[in-house]
C-alpha cells in the first residue's frame, strides 16, 4: 500500500491505540495489499476502536474527557439540550420558510403537498423527529467511549426523551398581526391512549431507541470480560 | 499471518480486523510482543494464552465430534 495512504489510515485510530500499535500497523499496511477493500476494512476497524476501545489500553486524558468528568451536568444535561434546541430551531425555520415560499396563501403549513415543496418539508420533519434519537445515541457514544458511569447519561437520555416526546409544533397565520405566519413550540402530554398519555408513550419510545445501543454495548462488554 | 489464516480457513482477514484481534489478545495477556524486527513486531503466545486456546480447542473438538455423530445418525 502507498506510504501516504497507510499513514493517513493509521491516523484514523485513537491516539492511545496509535501510540502502542501505530508503527507496526503502518508497516503491515505498507507491505500488504492496498485497494479499496483494505482501506474500508481499516477505516471500519478504526471507527470500531473509537466506539469500542480495546479494554486495558490507556484512555486519552483529553480536555474533552476532563470536561466529562468535571462537569457531567454540562456534557450530558446542558449540551444535549442546546443541541436539541438548535435542531428544533432549524426544523421550525424550514417549516416557516417552506410555508412562506410554497404555501403563501394558506393558514397552516400542515396541508397535503407534492414535489419539491414536499421534499423541503420532509427535510425539516426528518431533522425534527431524528434529532432526539441522534442526540441520545451521541450521549451513549460519549458515555461508552469515556467509560463513564451511566447516571449522568441517564439524566440526559430522560431529558431528551421527555422533550422529544412531548414537543408539539403549532403554526398560525393569524396569531400575529402582521400575518406573515407564526410558528411556536409547546410541550404537552396530550390525550391518553389506554391510560398512557400520548407524549409519555412517545418519550418511552425515544428513550428505548436511544438507550438500546448503549445497553447492547454494555452487555457485549460484560460478555467479553467474563468469557 | 493473514496468508496463514487464509490457507487454514479460506477467509482472508483485513489488516484492521487482524490488528483489532492482536490488540485484544495482547491486552488479555494471551499473546506477548517480541523485540521488533525492523518496523515489524512479532508476537508469541503466552502460557495463559496456550491454556485458554487448549481449553477452547478441546471444547470445539467435543462439539465437532457430537455434531458429526448426530449428523451420521440422521
Amino acid at each position: 500500500m502507498n506510504n501516504r495512504l497507510a499513514h493517513l489510515l493509521v491516523r484514523l485510530y485513537p491516539r492511545s491505540w496509535r501510540e502502542r500499535y501505530g508503527a507496526e500497523f503502518e508497516a503491515l499496511l505498507h507491505t500488504g495489499r492496498g485497494g479499496l477493500r483494505t482501506s474500508a476494512n481499516v477505516a471500519w476497524s478504526a471507527l470500531h476502536e473509537h466506539v469500542f476501545p480495546t479494554p486495558g489500553l490507556k484512555i486519552e486524558q483529553s480536555q474533552f474527557r476532563s470536561w466529562c468528568v468535571r462537569a457531567p451536568w454540562a456534557m450530558f444535561g446542558l449540551a444535549p439540550l442546546f443541541l436539541l434546541a438548535g435542531a428544533y430551531f432549524v426544523a421550525c425555520f424550514i417549516l416557516w420558510s417552506g410555508w412562506e415560499i410554497f404555501l403563501p396563501g394558506t393558514n397552516t403549513p400542515f396541508v397535503p403537498i407534492d414535489g419539491l415543496a414536499n421534499f423541503y418539508f420532509q427535510v425539516g420533519r426528518l431533522i425534527y423527529f431524528s434529532a432526539p434519537i441522534l442526540i441520545g445515541w451521541a450521549i451513549g457514544l460519549v458515555a461508552g467511549r469515556q467509560r463513564l458511569k451511566a447516571l449522568w447519561p441517564a439524566v440526559g437520555w430522560i431529558l431528551i426523551a421527555l422533550i422529544g416526546g412531548t414537543a408539539q409544533v403549532h403554526a398560525s397565520r393569524t396569531a400575529v398581526l402582521s400575518g406573515i405566519g407564526h410558528i411556536r413550540m409547546g410541550f404537552a402530554l396530550g390525550p391518553s391512549v389506554h391510560g398512557i398519555p400520548d407524549g409519555l408513550f412517545h418519550a418511552l419510545v425515544i428513550l428505548s431507541l436511544t438507550v438500546l445501543p448503549y445497553l447492547i454495548w454494555r452487555l457485549q462488554k460484560t460478555h467479553f470480560v467474563s468469557s | 499471518m493473514i496468508e496463514d489464516i487464509a490457507s487454514i480457513c479460506g477467509t482472508r482477514l483485513g489488516p484492521g480486523t487482524l490488528y483489532g484481534a492482536i490488540a485484544r489478545l495482547e491486552q488479555q495477556g494471551w499473546i506477548e510482543p517480541l523485540p521488533p524486527k525492523e518496523r515489524r513486531r512479532p508476537y508469541r503466545i503466552t502460557a495463559e494464552g496456550a491454556r485458554v486456546l487448549r481449553a477452547k480447542l478441546t471444547t470445539l473438538r467435543q462439539f465437532t465430534k457430537a455434531g458429526l455423530q448426530r449428523l451420521e445418525s440422521l
